[in-house]
């Protein structure tokens, strides 16, 4: 074949070319960290990417809903707590009105302590994070009044956790305080202690029945209380059970989340070693054809003739 | 025969080495000219004299100044390019799209979307919140906006597309009437015998600028003149006459550039775009393969729309399921509160036309929804709608691809965008390596190498003092002659 210096200098214009673009994928490589710069540098790692993106970032948003959750249900928890030491007060009282035989004093003095027992679990069905009334339902106001009737909705208010997996962040304060809306029956005599119970409903009868020393009355009030704090405790243990479920939720997303992003920074860090390696071999290459391209071009059989 | 002839040998020798000169000369001045083809004296002796009682020539003559030219060559250089040059016309368009999809660097659509269905989970977590109801209506309106420019981004390429066919025909009506004169001068040429080499070096190169713009086939008569026609068989050059190919506002709106061709003439007759030939769709190749005007149309009537498409898929899924289920919800605008409002604008469903709707204010956002004990929802703090919504981020729809969720469908087309982008980049690259070696090739046979034609300089040189000698003895020699007289 006949060479020209015109295809001498074509062929080194489009070999330069083409080391310079290697360096330069490389270098683009190596300063942004990313081995996929756009789409086209890898369409199929794109979509795994984009995808594992996607699944990062739901994961995040569970996290964030699992974490508003948690602060509903603790709140919640720590009403519950004090509800039940209450009863626990409200329990003793009554079991020592139970003879019947005490003095005016002592009477007034339980009377006095039941009706402040009933008006903090009140207050505590009204406790509130921020705006909102953890007690109430999809209600915005204070669901319990003063008398202690419940004016919220016994809706859960769901959060999503994982797809599909929804749990309610709160318990109806309805079912807690009155045993349901409209206000369950106050057992008496044979449906005594009968669950559900309506709590506030209790205290009222009991205060009822101690201040008319009817100790049928009071006998039905004490096993109504017991019902009530077991009402308490059981939806304590439903708050601790959830509070349970959105701790392991919160483990099994962070580990994923760790997966995943580790299969992300496999997909789309860039491996220095590697590409310092691959710089170094180009620009040795791309050394020696500028090299070879200078010396090739200067020849001519002009420099020998006179 | 006497010593005259010997002058006549000599003379003949001076003049062809002179004309060897002269070629070697030209070589050198044209080494860059782009399209120049090497030229070479072929010598001959002159006819044979049997004067001196044996067969002797009389000298030499220059038979012909051949081009080293190679006509297939020059025919896949032609059609290389054609398709090379669409390819690249592709590429640029596409390298032009992608940063609008290029997800994986830089936050897009995907990301808006995402964003809008995570405002509607953290609404769910506090639906009376109006920090999350005005966080929603904010990444409501970025999503919208996302896909304004998105859509703004993929019409500009397309009108970027539109307006460069204006350039491309003037230039591809520029190269017909030169590739037309060129003809005129090759026949006046070749009318009077004379040597055409440099015109029809013109000629290709021509015939090459050509089908860089646009897909032609040649036909080359036996006089030397190319005619030229364009992909869907109509005259572009033919002889001395050439057309006007030219671009037209079409009808639509707004108005897009139609692509016509007069009829041939020299001059040609003048545009008339009621009777001239609509060739827009014709004119690129089959598929619009060939040249820029075919890569161009291609972007512009093809690949953008095939885009666009898919947001307008998008978009009208979203505003559909959203509508769908926020019209079945209820505000907290109340007593009462109000539904069956719309979040967005249901007659906007295109990439272009998604805004949201006109009455949407952050307390009618409808996070609450009708149950048992909250049937007309009262009740602020009612998220079951907000929850619905969030849900439709996992939803599949059903798509021209197929069925997807709203993020893998927009994944496909980022991939989509990607792979289109890659596969140019390779035929390009491919074309461009093809053509090189082409070019190599052409330039193998036809290119000028300076140390051969300053080897056969010193040849011709040599000779041209050799033949100077002979003339020089010959005087010497009748000087002698005209001594033994005196």
């Amino acid at each position: 074949m006949r060479i020209t210096a015109g295809m001498t200098a074509d062929n080194a214009i489009y070999n330069l070319q083409q080391g310079r673009a290697a360096m330069e994928t490389l270098q683009e490589q190596i300063s942004s960290g990313s081995m996929v710069n756009r789409p086209s540098d890898d369409p199929l790692t794109t979509r795994q990417l984009l995808d594992l993106q996607n699944q990062i970032s739901t994961g995040e948003q569970y996290s964030s809903n699992i974490t508003k959750g948690e602060l509903l249900l603790n709140v919640t928890n720590t009403a519950l707590t004090s509800m039940s030491a209450m009863m626990q007060q409200v329990k003793k009282i009554a079991g020592d009105m139970a003879s019947g035989t005490v003095d005016a004093s002592t009477k007034a003095g339980a009377l006095s302590n039941l009706t402040q027992l009933k008006n903090q679990l009140i207050d505590l069905g009204n406790t509130q994070i921020g705006s909102q009334y953890i007690f109430g339902g999809f209600a915005e106001g204070q669901p319990f009044d003063a008398a202690g009737a419940f004016t919220g909705t016994d809706d859960a208010l769901e959060v999503e956790i994982a797809q599909g997996s929804r749990v309610a962040t709160n318990i109806s304060g309805g079912s807690l305080l009155r045993g349901g809306t409209p206000p369950a029956t106050v057992g008496a005599g044979a449906t005594a202690g009968s669950s559900p119970t309506d709590v506030i409903g209790g205290i009222d009868a009991l205060i009822a029945a101690i201040t008319a020393d009817d100790k049928t009355g009071i006998s039905d009030g004490i096993k109504n209380m017991k019902a009530a704090a077991d009402q308490i405790t059981m939806s304590q243990t439903d708050v601790a059970g959830r509070l349970i479920r959105l701790d392991n939720m919160k483990s099994m997303l962070a580990n994923n989340q760790n997966t995943l992003k580790s299969i992300y920074g496999d997909l789309q860090n860039v491996d220095y070693a590697r590409a310092g390696v691959e710089l170094s071999q180009q620009t040795t290459a791309f050394t020696a054809a500028l090299s070879t391209t200078a010396k090739l071009t200067q020849l001519s059989l002009l420099d020998y003739m006179k | 025969m006497g010593i005259s002839s010997i002058f006549d040998i000599a003379s003949s020798g001076i003049a062809a080495q002179r004309l060897a000169i002269e070629v070697a000369g030209e070589n050198i001045a044209n080494i860059n000219t782009p399209g120049y083809s090497r030229q070479q004296v072929v010598m001959e002796n002159r006819p044979i004299s049997t004067a001196n009682g044996f067969a002797l020539g009389t000298g030499v003559q220059i038979s012909a100044v051949r081009r080293s030219y190679d006509g297939m060559l020059q025919q896949q250089i032609v059609d290389g390019n054609s398709t090379y040059q669409q390819n690249l016309t592709r590429q640029q368009a596409l390298e032009q799209i992608q940063p609008s999809f290029n997800e994986v660097a830089s936050d897009g659509l995907g990301k808006a979307v995402e964003n809008f269905f995570s405002s509607w989970q953290d609404l769910s977590t506090n639906p009376s919140g109006s920090a999350e109801r005005a966080a929603l209506l904010s990444r409501s309106q970025i999503l919208v906006d996302t896909f304004h420019q998105m859509n703004t981004s993929l019409n500009t390429v397309a009108k970027t597309a539109d307006n460069n066919l204006v350039g491309i025909t003037a230039e591809v009506t520029d190269n017909a009437r030169n590739l037309a004169l060129v003809n005129t001068q090759i026949l006046a040429t070749h009318a009077v015998g004379g040597n055409s080499n440099e015109l029809l070096d013109q000629r290709d190169l021509l015939l090459q600028k050509l089908s860089d713009k646009v897909g032609i086939t040649t036909t080359l008569a036996s006089d030397g003149t190319a005619s030229v026609t364009l992909a869907g068989g109509e005259d572009l050059v033919q002889g001395t006459s050439y057309a006007t190919l030219y671009t037209s506002a079409s009808a639509a709106v707004p108005p897009v550039n139609e692509i016509r061709l007069s009829g041939l003439g020299n001059p040609p007759p003048v545009n008339n775009k009621v009777s001239d030939a609509n060739i827009s769709a014709t004119v690129g190749g089959t598929g619009n393969s060939l040249g820029q005007l075919g890569g161009t149309l291609q972007v512009r009537d093809t690949m953008v729309p095939a885009y666009l498409a898919k947001l307008d898929e998008m978009a009208s899924s979203i505003v559909s399921a959203v509508n769908t289920v926020h019209s079945a919800g209820y505000g907290v605008d109340g007593p009462p509160a109000t539904t069956g409002n719309n979040f967005f604008a249901a007659a906007g469903t295109t990439s272009k036309s998604i805004t949201l709707d006109g009455g949407l204010t952050a307390a009618k956002i409808a996070a609450g929804f009708a149950t048992a004990s909250d049937p007309a929802p009262t009740s602020s703090g009612n998220n079951v709608n907000a929850l619905k919504l969030a849900a439709i981020q996992h939803n599949s729809f059903s798509f021209s691809t197929g069925s997807a969720t709203l993020s893998d469908f927009y994944g496909s087309v980022v991939g989509g965008v990607g792979i289109d982008t890659q596969g140019a980049q390779n035929v390009t690259a491919q074309g461009a390596s093809f053509l090189k070696q082409l070019n190599a090739l052409r330039s193998s046979n036809s290119g000028v190498s300076l140390d051969e034609e300053l080897t056969n300089l010193t040849q011709y040189q040599r000779a041209f003092q050799g033949s100077a000698k002979v003339i020089n003895v010959a005087t010497e020699m009748l000087d002698t002659v005209m001594g033994l007289v005196r």
